[in-house]
């Protein structure tokens, strides 16, 4: 029983970085897979419906850790950590807003700055992840240079899972539903799907030198369990080996969400002080939290087959306003 | 103020709070007529009713992307700025926090996507009960931030053990006072404010002669009516809260002896600045919530009269009303929240001790940032919601999927369809 909160703050994380590893991946990815404005409009739609879905499992976790966890926090929070914190945040309003604003107002401006917002607020998020678990794992120092090369390979396997999110979502949809005339074909997904092995090789390359500043004196991690570290750490490299040789949408969906699932879980190799909640706090939010359990599930698992499709280019997040509307006047609709 | 890490700590979080609640009421005050809407636009298969359905679920829609961001930045600077807070009360205070985050919120959003993707994509029914569990799950995570924020005022149910609040009483944690208490006026209060909304909007259209199938017209008499309704409860829900004051929370004496409690207040003092705001704030929502109630009783007069909706100079009347609940709502809160100092735990933690031991700069750069970010984000959210309203039901980001002919963003001719 005392391991059941642990258990499901992990769930939560780990669910956090394989699903919000989609969107994010895909936005820092933008400037290189959409260059017309149609493209951007696709690469938004595919991303847009699927980050309601993939943030409030971060949401869900801050709050555990709040609830059930409150010595944690301090560890996230002290010394360069807070700054890291601070920027984590700040990327995620960015990217939040321009998602939330883009379509609301129709002039090209708008939508620059709104595509600025995504794509520099997907960097720092992911960016800043990798800070997090390198500074965790470095004893609460950030800017070691294990730190950093933790971060950019953290950030290259965002890039990966976005890249094979996007050789699936960003294939067109179906002329006839959306009544799009544009072309059937999808070079953003085709390039999408290439990059996948390239990232790949990236993020080995970059997982070596890392591996090889642990084994290097002085600028490695000081961790409490140095064996979980590596085996947990060898969970990516061997996704990405596989990758490498491969490209395409079908497998690399698959270990690119491995390979983001293990970043999480190499803070396993720190002995993080977790307490026990104590139990008056366990009934409490157990009592609350397991009844509505189910509906979490259920909504999850709808919302996430309603998206599996390919991204349609017209909805909520993607079609501006209509021009020519003035207050007040209501145009007839057929 | 930045020299004061709790100055600042205390105004930014004013000030956030204070925000955050502005969007937070629509949400409330929105949510039960969009379900009653959808419900008769279903019941009836009615088109136009779903398109006036459409047009307030956008509203709502522009004003939850406010609520999110907002929400976050609060959750965060909780951590951030309140470390002793949760240092000794985490395990009391954060679990209702941690509920709402996981039992309300997450479903909360997950729904609403579904809601917003799942327009012609699922039964009327299943489409309709997504609302219902949104609708639901709103006020379940205002209820259990409330008992969170009712803990603060009104600590019970918690022994303190080693220096930390544990919960000995789950169910006298969750039937406080404090908390019951302010999620009936809460819920009462966001009523009116969305009644008001309501109401103005649809002014706005009559009075430019607007009114497709009827929906604005609609919309007045459902707006006047809610105010009607909502305008008694929320002065005897409010009225009520005041049994609370002068009462000794149960686990008083538990952290600090009642000498030492007397000293600490009787060093704060009466009359700090905090105190004239929380004053202000008092007669702010009372002159606020008279001023609504003569609306309130002209509107039913001039509605007995049949002019509800046709009589311009209330129609202009109308629009400005919403200024008055919005006003009470921070009046409210500024009031509640300033009369638990000096303590943050009342008897138990003062905000002085509650404040995380900043740097100057970390103030300076945390204050900055989520201020302006805040001012930023803020007002073009205002100022979308004021021109969604506006522009009506078939601009609306809900509005039904316009068609392209062209491939390019710029110069296309967007064809309606429904
Ligand atoms: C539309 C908004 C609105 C209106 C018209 C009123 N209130 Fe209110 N009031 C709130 C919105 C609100 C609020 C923002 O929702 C608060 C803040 C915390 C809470 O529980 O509700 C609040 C707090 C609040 C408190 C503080 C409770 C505490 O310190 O724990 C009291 C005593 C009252 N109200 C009493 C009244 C009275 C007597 C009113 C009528 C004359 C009134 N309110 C009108
Ligand atoms: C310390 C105070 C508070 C914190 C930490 C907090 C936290 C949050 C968070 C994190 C969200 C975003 C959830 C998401 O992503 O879906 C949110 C939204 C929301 N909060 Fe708060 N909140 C606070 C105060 C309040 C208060 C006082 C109320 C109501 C009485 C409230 C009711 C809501 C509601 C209904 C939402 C849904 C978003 C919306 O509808 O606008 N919150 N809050
Ligand atoms: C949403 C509407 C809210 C508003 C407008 C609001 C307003 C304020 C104000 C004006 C202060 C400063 C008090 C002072 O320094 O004199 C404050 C402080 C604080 N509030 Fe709120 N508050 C709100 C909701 C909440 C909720 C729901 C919680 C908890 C769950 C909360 C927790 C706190 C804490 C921890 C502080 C700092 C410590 C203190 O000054 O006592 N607030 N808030």
């Amino acid at each position: 029983m005392e391991i059941a909160p642990a258990l499901f703050l992990t769930g939560l994380i780990v669910g956090y970085f394989v699903l919000a590893g989609c969107d994010i991946g895909l936005g820092m990815a933008a400037p290189y897979l959409a260059r017309t404005p149609a493209e951007r409009r696709r690469l938004v739609s595919a991303i847009a419906p699927y980050f309601l879905g993939s943030e409030v499992w971060l949401v869900g976790a801050v709050g555990v850790v709040a609830g059930l966890f409150p010595s944690l926090k301090d560890v996230l929070f002290e010394g360069g950590m807070w700054a890291v914190s601070t920027v984590l945040l700040t990327g995620w309003l960015m990217r939040d807003a321009g998602l939330w604003l883009r379509a609301r107002v129709d002039t090209g401006a708008w939508r620059s700055v709104c595509d600025s917002a995504l794509v520099s607020g997907s960097w720092l998020l992911a960016l800043s992840w990798g800070l997090i678990i390198g500074g965790l794992l470095s004893g609460g120092d950030p800017l070691t240079p294990f730190s950093l090369v933790c971060a950019l390979t953290v950030a290259v396997l965002f890039l990966l899972r976005g890249a094979a999110f996007g050789a699936e979502r960003l294939v067109p949809a179906d002329g006839s539903a959306s009544g799009h005339t544009g072309p059937a074909t999808a070079p953003e997904a085709d390039q999408a799907a290439w990059a996948t092995r390239v990232l790949a090789r990236t993020g080995l390359a970059t997982t070596a030198v890392t591996a090889a500043l642990v084994a290097f004196p002085g600028t490695g991690p000081a961790v409490d369990r140095p064996l979980l570290l590596a085996a947990v750490a060898a969970v990516p490299a061997t996704a990405l080996a596989i990758t490498s040789g491969l490209s395409g949408p079908h497998l690399s969906r698959h270990t690119s969400a491995v390979a983001i699932a293990a970043v999480p879980l190499l803070a396993g190799a720190l002995n993080l002080p977790l307490g026990t909640p104590p139990a008056g706090t366990l009934l409490l939010t157990g009592g609350a939290i397991l009844p509505v359990l189910p509906l979490m599930v259920v909504g999850q698992v709808a919302l996430h087959r309603m998206l599996r499709r390919p991204a349609d280019d017209h909805g909520f997040f993607v079609t501006p306003p209509p021009q020519d509307s003035q207050p007040g006047r209501t145009v007839p609709v057929s | 103020m930045f020299e004061d890490p709790l100055l600042s700590a205390r105004f930014q979080f004013a000030l956030t709070a204070a925000v955050h609640y502005m969007f937070v009421a629509f949400t409330l005050g929105l949510a039960p007529y969009i379900l009653f809407g959808q419900f008769r636009a279903t019941l009836r298969r009615d088109g136009p009713r779903m398109r006036a359905v459409r047009f307030w679920g956008g509203l709502y829609i522009i004003n939850y992307a406010m609520g999110i961001l907002s929400g976050i930045v609060m959750e965060l600077q909780l951590s951030l700025n309140w470390s002793g807070l949760h240092e000794m009360y985490g395990y009391a205070f954060g679990a209702p926090l941690a509920i709402e985050a996981m039992g309300a919120f997450f479903v909360e959003s997950t729904f609403l996507g579904l809601w917003i993707f799942g327009w012609d994509r699922m039964g009327k029914w299943a489409h309709w009960c997504c609302f219902l569990v949104v609708t639901t799950t709103a006020y379940a995570s205002a209820y259990w931030v409330l008992v969170s924020n009712g803990f603060l005022k009104h600590p019970t149910g918690i022994s303190i053990e080693d220096g930390e609040a544990v919960i000995d009483d789950v169910g006298a944690m969750a039937a406080n006072p404090s908390a019951l208490l302010a999620f009936t006026h809460v819920t009462f209060s966001a009523l009116l404010l969305g009644g008001a909304v309501i109401a103005a909007a649809s002014a706005y259209h009559l009075r430019r002669g607007c009114d497709p199938d009827g929906m604005y017209q609609r919309g007045v008499r459902h707006g006047t009516a809610l105010l009607l309704i909502a305008v008694l409860p929320t002065v005897i829900s409010g009225g009520l809260q005041f049994i609370m004051y002068g009462q000794d929370p149960p686990s008083s004496g538990t952290t600090y002896s009642a000498e030492q409690i007397a000293a600490i207040e009787e060093g704060y003092g009466e009359l700090s600045t905090a105190h004239a705001l929380g004053i202000s704030g008092d007669m702010v929502m009372m002159l606020s919530w008279a001023l609504m109630l003569l609306v309130g009783m002209l509107s039913a007069g001039v509605w007995a009269f049949r002019g509800l909706g046709r009589w311009r100079w209330h129609l202009r009347l109308l629009a400005f009303v919403p200024v008055l609940p919005y006003a009470a709502s921070v009046g409210g809160w500024v009031f509640r929240e300033t009369e638990r100092q000096p303590w943050t735990v009342r008897h138990h933690l003062t905000t002085a001790d509650a404040v995380t031991d900043m740097s100057p700069l970390m103030a300076t750069v945390s204050f900055s940032l989520f201020t302006s970010a805040f001012a930023v984000l803020g007002t073009v959210t205002a100022w979308l919601l004021v021109r969604f309203a506006r522009l009506g039901p078939n601009a609306g980001p809900l509005a039904p999927p316009r068609v392209f002919d062209q491939d390019d963003e710029d110069g296309r001719t967007p064809v309606l369809r429904l």
